[in-house]
């Protein structure tokens, strides 16, 4: 790299960094709104940054030397710190719940993308370009899902602990009393996935099209990946949170069919 | 002669809580009193199995009930909390709910109406259940468990949102059940326990953790 690359480079660093000034707009809007989120908004901008650089140096030297202890490593790494916030986010449910969901979570995100990587884009599974970002997508927005899905149940469970105990008290079955909070929950954790697709294309054009398109690639390309990627996001989100909370509700009761709430 | 229903031994819940033995008889208006907080609520869900004690039996027709299938034993000793829970829909509709819930055959509207007219609601049954007022709604679900025509009912508090002249007709019309079905009631109105058969009254009984043995 010349002098007039790193000059080039760094003039590039210091042009993406001024996006940074649009989130004072965030925080001036949290300031009016008197939420007090401005340090949590700060620490979140910090750490994606870091992360994120982290992550372009990690995967640099993965695609440079690509090897599947180093791609195993690394979705070992990514999975278990989205199951981490995952279990997190929903303390109060019991822990037999939680380690369900985990394990669901984990199959059901190796699972699509094993399918993406073989079966659609019929590459090598070991392909970090490919295994990295697509595992990583669907780990994420699974991980949205289920933080949504796990909130939406705990809380219908809260509120609605008078229709829980009358019908336990009346007898009967706690399957069919957890099923309605059970169905709401999967389906207000399918509602961001299934509103982005509805306005794909036309309302909004997701990031990772618009990465691709400013990165060079032809927009049939991106259109082309960008579909088959928001249709494996539909699918992770869809069974782990189904399975998750399916298997998950039995741990919510015991052999005398009592509900802990 | 009385027949055994329901015999509490040894019984200590968690938070402490301890009962005398006590024996309760089918057949009978049992009406069980004490100062708040000594246990009432908990010794009905002890009865209808929602509630597992931490020691001692509760048994029921003379088998633990604990070794009894947990909906079988629901099914046959119903518990009406105090605060009931009503499907945002009609009264009939509350009937076909909760029966289809507990995979019982569909309630005939007649079967619907005469419930009513038992309880004292002049509502048609296409009325919304959100328009009742509280001790209305009380009494719909009343005649949705007397409906499904338990062994026992055990009812917490039935009259606390009642006026005086339809607190006297439920305890008129439990007394009547109680010939043919078993009623166990937590009441505080003292002016109902001429309807009683027996009276249990419970006084708060602490316990500390080295009481558990």
């Amino acid at each position: 790299m010349n002098i007039t690359d790193i000059e080039s480079h760094a003039l590039m660093i210091l042009q993406f960094l001024s996006i940074y000034l649009l989130l004072f707009v965030v925080m001036l809007i949290l300031r009016a709104g008197k939420i007090y989120k401005s340090r949590e908004l700060f620490f979140s901008s910090v750490m994606m940054t870091l992360q994120l650089i982290l992550a372009g140096m990690i995967l640099t030297y993965l695609f440079q030397n690509p090897h599947p202890l180093f791609c195993l490593a690394y979705l070992i790494l990514m999975i278990s710190l989205a199951t981490r916030r995952i279990l997190a986010k929903a303390p109060a449910l019991p822990k037999p719940f939680l380690f369900r969901v985990a394990l669901v979570f984990i199959a059901a995100a190796l699972f699509v993308s094993a399918y993406f990587i073989l079966i659609v884009a019929r590459e090598n599974l070991f392909n970090p370009q490919y295994l990295i970002p697509i595992t990583g997508m669907l780990t994420g927005n699974a991980m949205t899902g289920f933080n949504i899905a796990l909130k939406t149940l705990h809380d219908q469970l809260k509120t609605n602990a008078d229709q829980i105990s009358c019908m336990t008290m009346l007898g009967v079955h706690p399957k069919k009393i957890l099923h309605p909070f059970i169905n709401n929950a999967l389906e207000t954790a399918l509602i961001p996935t299934i509103n982005s697709m509805v306005s794909m294309g036309i309302i909004i054009l997701p990031g990772m099209l618009t990465g691709q398109i400013l990165a060079g690639a032809l927009p049939n390309t991106a259109i082309l990946y960008q579909v088959s990627i928001t249709i494996a996001i539909c699918v992770t989100v869809a069974l782990s949170v189904y399975l998750g909370l399916h298997l998950g509700q039995y741990t919510l009761y015991g052999r005398n069919l009592q509900i802990r709430l | 002669m009385k027949n055994t229903l329901f015999s509490l031994r040894n019984i200590r819940v968690r938070g402490g809580l301890a009962y005398p033995d006590t024996d309760i008889y089918a057949h009978r208006l049992t009406v069980v009193t004490g100062k708040s907080g000594c246990g009432k609520s908990t010794m009905l869900a002890l009865l209808n199995g929602t509630l597992d004690p931490e020691q001692g039996t509760v048994s029921y027709k003379g088998k633990d009930i604990r070794k009894t299938a947990p909906l079988e034993l629901r099914h046959e000793i119903i518990l009406v909390p105090q605060k009931i829970w009503l499907f945002p829909a009609s009264i009939e509709e509350n009937f076909r709910e909760f029966y289809r819930l507990l995979e019982r055959p569909q309630p005939n509207a007649q079967t619907i109406r005469s419930m009513l007219e038992k309880l004292g609601i002049d509502k048609a049954p296409d009325t919304a259940c959100t328009e009742l007022s509280g001790g209305e709604r009380h009494r719909v679900y009343l005649s949705v468990c007397l409906s499904l025509k338990p062994e026992v009912l055990l009812l917490d508090e039935p009259t606390a949102a009642l006026d005086h002249e339809n607190a006297r007709k439920l305890a008129e019309l439990l007394k009547q059940y109680s010939e043919k079905q078993s009623i166990v009631m937590v009441c505080h109105d003292q002016s109902l326990f001429e309807y009683a058969d027996e009276h249990i009254h419970l006084e708060k009984q602490q316990l500390s953790a080295k009481d558990f043995s």
